[in-house]
């Protein structure tokens, strides 16, 4: 088979700006969608059922419908309809921060129940709210345990950014379909997009992993 | 237990099923032609096509069936060439791979291009279709040429010679020029003001125009800057076909049925002087 690299090495420039662009959606989107996500699982886990129900509803659809699906509706009817016009990275972070706010929730919700329901009720019986006692009885012990799922998430987010070349972010994927229409070849540039991703999937695994032993 | 019994009844089901789908499948998404009479009835090949049929009018899915130019273009020529064929719609990166490969396929038709570029992997038939890019802008627009969609927001199909010709004259890794999988969400981004233009090939532009007269677009031609391209049929390197199809593809412009093909599909006559 002949493979050639000259058309790699012209485009590892690009390659790399793209590679920039990844890392740097990735880290926005799944910043903003732990915080949001927070809201999202008290919200689902309130005494209220107009809390409960919107935020149930809205992990539903995120965790219901494709990516791409969300991706395409975000930038051609949520953005324009917020700002006017259209903006693909604004679109980018917003789908991708919405979607990673819906599995962040799970997460939470997930970590905040693994803790064992009478630190709650000691906290509480110590004279602290329930607000106080998440905060500082809870919160800092199930997030210890959320650490792995959160890796998995960010894991997950920054392969699936990929799909945001189809919206002109000019990431990894999108030079790499670059590459691919000027030669009209295949193996190159998906072979090329390929090694950068397990690059950087691979070393987030381990800082991943570092941060997992510093914290247990 | 008697449970191979059982696993024997499921697996015979499920191939039946699968068996079952398969042939609706290549039915409902393949065109078939036993070919004319009047060619050489020596040559008993199914010939396999590839077309990425989302490229109105010249080639696009009406419901389940393959319609536009080059479908009824193709047609013309194997019957002229005399040769069974059949077409199916493969998705543009499917189709460039398998085409490449010669296995699963033996040609493509796709509206694709003839550029050197291309010719490091591909074969090409003679020219069949001659175009130019033009540029899509709204009614208001200050845009005139094609050197006026510097520092603009322009949205192209990637991979198309529109792409090509932008990516020259905006400069290579200009992220103001997007590159978009394909000419649908390109128009659909013009209209959502993610892009001030969009620049594609002029059958493209026409149609969409003419279908959306409610947009208040208009397309502008720009021969300076934009210089016609040719497409042609793909091959594998070292593919016989094309010396099979390239007197059938002549034939019929001599004859005047390409004339009539064209009249159907863009309503005008064609000039063939440059396709040779």
């Amino acid at each position: 088979m002949d493979f050639r690299f000259d058309i790699i090495w012209d485009y590892a420039p690009l390659l790399l700006r793209g590679t920039l662009y990844t890392i740097w959606i990735s880290i926005a989107s799944i910043l903003l969608g732990s915080i949001f996500g927070l809201g999202v699982s008290l919200g689902k886990m309130s005494r209220y059922w107009f809390l409960r129900w919107p935020m149930q509803s809205y992990i539903n659809f995120f965790r219901g419908t494709p990516l791409l699906v969300q991706i395409f509706i975000v930038h051609f009817g949520l953005i324009p309809l917020i700002y006017g016009k259209t903006n693909a990275i604004i679109a980018a972070v917003v789908a991708l921060s919405l979607n990673s706010a819906a599995y962040s929730a799970e997460i939470y919700r997930a970590g905040i129940l693994s803790i064992d329901k009478g630190q709650m009720e000691a906290a509480q019986s110590l004279g602290m709210t329930h607000f106080q006692a998440m905060r500082f009885i809870v919160l800092p012990q199930a997030i210890r345990r959320m650490i792995p799922a959160f890796g998995n998430e960010f894991i997950q987010l920054l392969k699936d950014s990929s799909l945001l070349a189809l919206i002109t972010v000019p990431e990894i994927m999108y030079w790499g379909n670059a590459m691919k229409n000027q030669y009209i070849r295949i193996w190159e540039p998906y072979m090329a997009a390929a090694v950068i991703y397990f690059i950087l999937t691979y070393t987030l695994n381990k800082v991943l992993v570092a941060i997992e032993r510093k914290v247990s | 237990m008697k449970k191979w019994y059982v696993s024997a009844i499921v697996t015979l089901v499920a191939m039946l099923i699968l068996a079952g789908c398969g042939a609706k499948k290549s039915e409902n998404t393949g065109i078939e032609n036993a070919g004319s009479a009047a060619g050489n009835s020596s040559d008993a090949t199914t010939y396999m096509f590839a077309s990425d049929a989302s490229y109105a009018p010249m080639e696009y899915m009406d419901k389940d069936e393959l319609k536009g130019f080059d479908v009824d273009f193709l047609d013309e020529v194997m019957k002229q060439a005399g040769l069974k064929y059949e077409l199916h719609n493969v998705a543009w990166d499917a189709m460039l791979e398998s085409v490449k490969q010669g296995k699963e396929y033996q040609a493509g038709i796709s509206s694709i291009s003839i550029t050197d570029d291309r010719k490091q992997t591909y074969d090409f038939s003679m020219p069949y279709f001659e175009s130019t890019n033009v540029i899509m802008v709204k009614e208001d627009s200050d845009i005139k040429s094609a050197t006026d969609l510097k520092g603009k927001k322009v949205a192209v199909q990637g991979g198309t010679t529109a792409d090509i010709l932008m990516t020259k004259i905006m400069g290579e890794g200009n992220t103001d020029l997007k590159k978009f999988d394909s000419n649908a969400v390109a128009l659909l981004e013009l209209d959502q003001g993610g892009a001030d233009a969009v620049v594609a090939d002029i059958a493209i532009v026409r149609d969409y125009v003419k279908n959306n007269p409610g947009k208040k677009l208009k397309s502008i031609a720009d021969s300076t800057n934009f210089n016609s391209e040719y497409y042609g049929l793909a091959f594998p390197k070292g593919s016989e076909l094309k010396a099979k199809l390239d007197p059938a593809i002549k034939a019929i412009i001599e004859n005047g049925k390409y004339a009539e093909i064209y009249k159907k599909w863009f309503g005008e006559e064609p000039n063939t002087a440059n396709l040779k």
